[in-house]
């Protein structure tokens, strides 16, 4: 039996570093010149750790069934709050870390807390807040573009990038292999009924999962404007845009869970993405054509991932 | 002699206006394993889910040796010292082995918000390798276990902690022989070492033979509990029942020659995993009944006959040679079904009685052109909720409102509107009282003479007796045998080819 | 005694009941009323004046919130909207210079095109819709994004000669009346309500359920962009942000309009109409009060979690993911 359980596990590993050296072949053989040197593709791992954490946290709350909109007004919001605690009150490094840890699990808080108590699906809930996250982020942004000085970027480069993620995914993977909020979620996932039976308090880790995956984004927010060196305020959902790429990382967590790695597949994935993306980058493709690809990118995995049994009722 | 272990106290539970468990008192002694038998909706389940927490209590008390007990789900329950087997697959797929059986107590396991993984799935290991399990591994995934096994790793779940009462829930009918030897060794384990346990089954030789003592409940109400030693099936049947099965419940005629007019023929069938090669001809004017165990394929027979199986081969062929391959189709000549998952594919649950009567029927009150007047659609719905006698408001009402009974009557009426020729009927009298039971015998029995054919299906075999003309059981997704109208049909008849 | 007890606090219940599904239809309707009275008072009777131009922005969203109010009938979602109205919108422009009834045309076929899409993969491969929609949202403002890359897509300059409100309001109502009789008088308004409530006893009632869906879709597209002719009329071309954000309009406006989010046999035709109104007249009449940007979006944040909350449909969903 472990032998079996064992060749599961190399099973998902090896269709996933397939996956990486298919789509670095492609995009080498297309683009010889610059494109997949082991620079480059140091360069786009990095890139693909940013929306690494916020896949790591949101799969609590993916696993669990539920959804959440808000994820890209989180990051603008905990981004606004850590920059203006950095500079503004000049906080420095403590300012930007705890603001942005602090206002995106503010944020998973209340998610899971009107999710819980107006019974609403978290869907309709988190896309109702994001409109409130977004006006908020423009309030205290004031309008402006908030930029995070020079001295503050050390965690848009080598090391303290791949450092912060490093942490935020060993965080992850003890809280979901070492904690009893990673079984209940798992048992909470598979069975709501039974679960409660077995007298978890579903609403209870619900709301927990929300926090969690919250706080994490927050670690994203961190990463995303320290790499990006600046973050704009949208309004009129125009965060949503950047809720794709971690949920696309979250989609190969549940699609490899069944290979009992979905953080190791999570982290391969978002990576597998980003090489698609500077693939067709180096290849002269227009900006605007990534969303295309992002999205085509994102049907295909979930069209594959997904098992069509007939007769089932899916809304 | 022996010590009371648990005392049953005026027990009641309504769901909606159903009274699923009413006055119940009782006792169950330690050290014996105690049957509950009873027909379906006869309040089994209801009741011993009441007491591992899976329902609330609706009103009355459950005295575990002398200390009154409320619990408010399984975990609270195992403290108290109860746990329960269930009938379906109680393990969560997703997690290990080892996080099934611990789910809820994990605690034991944690230091400073950290759980030793390891710790418990040594702890998980050593005892599946006391219960002989050792072919299971802890660490594994639920999921890579078959149903059986699963039902091995339940075992282990509620019985390791030495609870004092343990309930299993119909759990032999879905294991093999192997899987049933497991369980019995199990039980006469937990009677040895002096704890109880509460068995339900709808096996009565296996509760003779099994059983200490055997408590009896008909729709809801306690009858009697009795000595296993004391008693025979008959007797046990007698009980359940409730009377000997006189005319005025089911049919009273016999011998009435069936016409051998063919109005649907069935031949070849086969749904994957489900029926095999399954051919029988309906006539007209015949209740064709067709018997066995739960999973014997019989309930896909229904689904098959009206378009609804998904990759069913072989041919579905009416009189005039129309072929049969999909729901609509099946509607339009008159055929019609209703399901024994009565409120997922039989009711609409959240619209209102009148738009669920009239739904199949749209076209017909529509007429020639594509428009339907509302008062047309009411009128029609008023009429037949009204032959069927529903108890409702007025025919706005929600259909998830109504009692189980209520439900199968629109579903009837609805299917009495379409005037269909041919009906199948799966379960109908699931989770219903005896007063609309008799009622819809009295339905099948009317439409059987006016020339409608009746296909039921049914997994209580005294009303199939009672019913049909014909009698088809299905053993393992195949036609194991016929049996024609008699008045000395008996069950055990039915049983061994069944079985 | 006892049964008669039960019987009797029933029927109170039903009552009650019902007397809550009365609030629950009045209220859209009298907070219409109540915010339009407000803002006029507020505003010195501005809006009253201007009445055109608040509607101006009202016959886009309310046409193809009918689409959308079709599918959230059935239990589907589409966030997809906006995305249509734009690919429509660039079709739109383009055939325009050829001629306008073939642009229309195009429109529409579009579209239908994006429509059968989300159906495609929510139907046949069995994709939760929101997110079908969601990825293809994001495919086709790519599309737009990179169409408009250089400069907006300028249609026929004859197409801002259709820019008339008697044009406008003549195509929403005799939209909106065929929807309307469709929907309550024939066969297909109980089908779509009956998928909504219970799909499998829909199925099993013989509605072709698949297929339904399917077309629904389709037909969502096929309105938005019928609907993009409207649009484009109003500038005669589309930018890179052309029918953004639609989605989440007509998901506000129905929410607002009293529709349950799961759809079933609770929803109303006027949800539609009240909600497209109360949506637009909300956002005016904040406009018209000097409120900024993000009050708007915060209002708006907060009126809608409310209206959600007052009407989710939660008897009908027993686990609430």
């Amino acid at each position: 039996m472990s032998t079996k359980k064992l060749s599961g596990k190399a099973m998902g590993y090896l269709i996933l570093c397939g996956l990486v050296v298919l789509s670095w072949l492609i995009f080498k053989i297309l683009t010889p010149h610059n494109f997949g040197s082991f620079s480059n593709m140091l360069n786009y791992f990095q890139a693909s750790l940013i929306a690494t954490v916020g896949a790591v946290g949101f799969y609590f709350v993916m696993v669990m069934g539920m959804f959440d909109f808000s994820i890209g007004a989180n990051i603008m919001l905990s981004a606004i709050v850590g920059c203006v605690m950095a500079t503004r009150f000049n906080l420095g490094y403590f300012g930007l870390i705890v603001g942005c840890i602090i206002t995106g699990t503010i944020v998973g808080a209340l998610n899971g807390m009107f999710y819980v108590k107006l019974r609403i699906p978290s869907m309709i809930v988190t896309t109702g807040l994001a409109l409130i996250y977004e006006s908020l982020a423009n309030y205290i942004a004031g309008g402006v573009e908030q930029t995070l000085p020079s001295n503050l970027r050390a965690f848009g480069q080598m090391p303290g990038d791949i450092i912060l993620a490093l942490l935020a995914c060993v965080v992850a993977y003890i809280f979901l292999n070492y904690t009893k909020i990673g079984t209940y979620t798992y048992a909470i996932g598979s069975d709501e009924f039974v679960a409660k039976n077995m007298g978890i308090n579903v609403n209870k880790y619900k709301v927990l999962a929300f926090i969690l995956s919250g706080a994490f984004l927050g670690v994203m927010a961190i990463l995303t404007i320290s790499y990006g060196s600046s973050m704009v305020a949208v309004t009129g959902m125009a965060s949503m845009s950047r809720n794709f790429v971690p949920t696309m990382g979250c989609f190969f967590g549940m699609a490899f869970k069944k290979y009992g790695m979905p953080l190791p597949a999570i982290i391969i994935g978002e990576f597998v993405i980003n090489i698609i993306f500077f693939g067709f980058i180096a290849l002269g493709a227009p900006t605007a054509i990534q969303d295309v690809i992002t999205g085509l990118a994102l049907l295909i995995i979930i069209t594959v991932t997904t098992k069509a049994t007939k007769g089932e009722i899916v809304k | 002699m022996s010590e009371v272990r648990l005392q049953v106290k005026n027990l009641c539970k309504n769901f909606g206006i159903t009274k699923a468990v009413q006055d119940v008192s009782f006792d169950i002694n330690k050290g014996e394993v105690h049957a509950l038998i009873g027909e379906n909706g006869s309040g089994k389940s209801t009741l011993t889910n009441m007491l591992t927490g899976i329902y609330s209590i609706g009103s009355g008390q459950f005295i575990l040796d002398g200390k009154e007990i409320r619990p408010k789900n399984q975990v609270e329950a195992n403290e108290e010292g109860v746990s329960i087997i269930v009938q379906e697959l109680g393990t969560l797929s997703g997690l290990t082995v080892a996080e099934n059986i611990f789910l809820g107590h994990e605690d034991q396991f944690v230091h400073l918000g950290l759980k030793n993984t390891n710790a418990m799935n040594r702890k998980a290991q050593e005892l599946l390798n006391q219960y002989g399990f050792d072919r299971i591994k802890a660490s594994d995934m639920i999921d890579v276990y078959n149903f059986e096994d699963r039902k091995l790793v339940e075992i282990v779940k509620a019985t390791y902690f030495n609870p004092k009462i343990v309930v299993i829930d119909e759990t032999t009918t879905a294991l093999s022989q192997e899987g049933r030897e497991e369980l019995y060794k199990h039980m006469d384990r937990i009677r040895e070492s002096g704890n109880t346990v509460i068995f339900i089954s709808h096996d009565l030789p296996e509760v003779i033979e099994r059983s200490d003592t055997i408590t009896i409940l008909r729709d809801g109400v306690y009858i009697d509990t009795v000595k296993s030693a004391d008693v025979d099936e008959d007797a046990l049947k007698k009980l359940m029942v409730g009377r000997e099965v006189t005319g005025d419940y089911y049919r009273s005629d016999y011998g009435e020659k069936v016409s051998d007019e063919v109005v649907l023929s069935v031949k070849n069938v086969t749904v994957p995993g489900l029926i095999e090669d399954v051919t029988f001809n309906l006539h007209k004017g015949e209740i064709l009944g067709f018997g066995g165990l739960s999973e014997s394929g019989m309930h896909e027979i229904g689904k098959a006959i009206f378009g609804a199986s998904y990759d069913r081969e072989g041919s579905v062929t009416l009189a005039d040679g129309t072929q049969i391959n999909d729901i609509p189709t099946a509607i339009k000549h008159s055929i019609a079904y209703t399901s024994k998952d009565r409120d997922n594919e039989s009711v609409v649950l959240n619209q209102s009685i009148g738009d669920n009567i009239c739904l199949p029927s749209l076209d017909e009150l529509a007429g020639k052109g594509p428009f339907l007047s509302d008062k047309k659609r009411r009128d029609f719905a008023n009429k037949y909720a009204k032959q069927m006698s529903v108890k409702m408001v007025n025919v706005d009402q929600f259909v998830s409102n109504l009692s189980g009974g209520n439900k199968q009557k629109v579903v009837l009426a609805r299917w009495i509107g379409k005037d269909s020729d041919i009906v199948v009927l799966d379960s109908p009298t699931r989770g219903i009282d005896i007063k609309v039971k008799q009622d819809i015998y009295q339905l099948m029995n009317e439409m059987r003479k006016n020339g409608k054919s009746i296909i039921m299906i049914s997994e209580e075999l005294m009303e199939l007796i009672g019913m049909c003309d014909r009698i088809v059981i299905m053993k393992d997704g195949k036609i194991s045998g016929e049996l024609e109208r008699d008045e000395h049909l008996d069950e055990n008849g039915l049983i061994t080819m069944m079985v | 005694m006892a049964s008669q007890v039960s019987a009797n606090t029933k029927e109170q219940e039903l009552r009650k009941v019902s007397k809550m599904s009365l609030v629950r239809s009045l209220l859209p309707i009298v907070g219409l009323v109540v915010v339009f009275l407000l803002f006029n008072i507020l505003t010195n009777f501005r809006m009253m004046g201007n009445m055109s131009l608040v509607l101006s922005q009202v016959y886009v969203t309310m046409i193809s919130a009918m689409g959308v109010f079709f599918i959230m009938t059935m239990g589907g979602l589409d966030f997809s909207q906006g995305s249509i109205l734009g690919i429509a919108s660039i079709v739109v422009c383009m055939l325009s210079k050829i001629s306008i009834p073939l642009a229309i045309l195009g429109g529409i076929v579009a579209g239908a095109a994006i429509g059968a899409i989300n159906g495609y993969f929510y139907v046949y491969r069995k994709i939760k819709s929101f997110i079908v929609t969601i990825c293809t949202m994001f495919l086709f403002r790519g599309f737009i994004k990179y169409l408009t890359t250089n400069s907006p897509v300028a249609g026929s300059a004859s197409l801002i000669n259709y820019d008339s409100t008697a044009l406008k309001v003549t195509c929403t109502i005799v939209i909106l009346v065929i929807g309307f009789v469709i929907f309550r008088f024939t066969k297909f308004g109980t089908y779509l309500k009956a998928i909504g409530a219970g799909e499998k006893a829909a199925m099993f009632s013989g509605i072709r359920t698949d297929r339904m869906k399917f077309w629904i879709y389709v037909l969502a597209g096929a309105i938005t962009g019928f609907a993009a002719f409207i649009n484009v009329i109003k500038v005669g071309s589309v930018t890179s942000s052309g029918g953004n954000q639609l989605e989440t309009q007509i998901l506000i406006a129905l929410v607002l309009g009293g529709m349950p989010i799961s759809g079933g046999a609770k929803v109303r035709f006027e949800n539609i109409i009240v909600g497209s109104l109360l949506y637009i007249v909300l956002n005016s009449g904040l406009t018209m009060m000097g409120f900024t940007t993000q009050m708007m979006q915060l209002i708006q944040g907060i009126v809608f979690l409310i209206f959600v909350a007052v009407f989710a449909d939660r008897e009908s969903i027993q686990v609430i993911k």
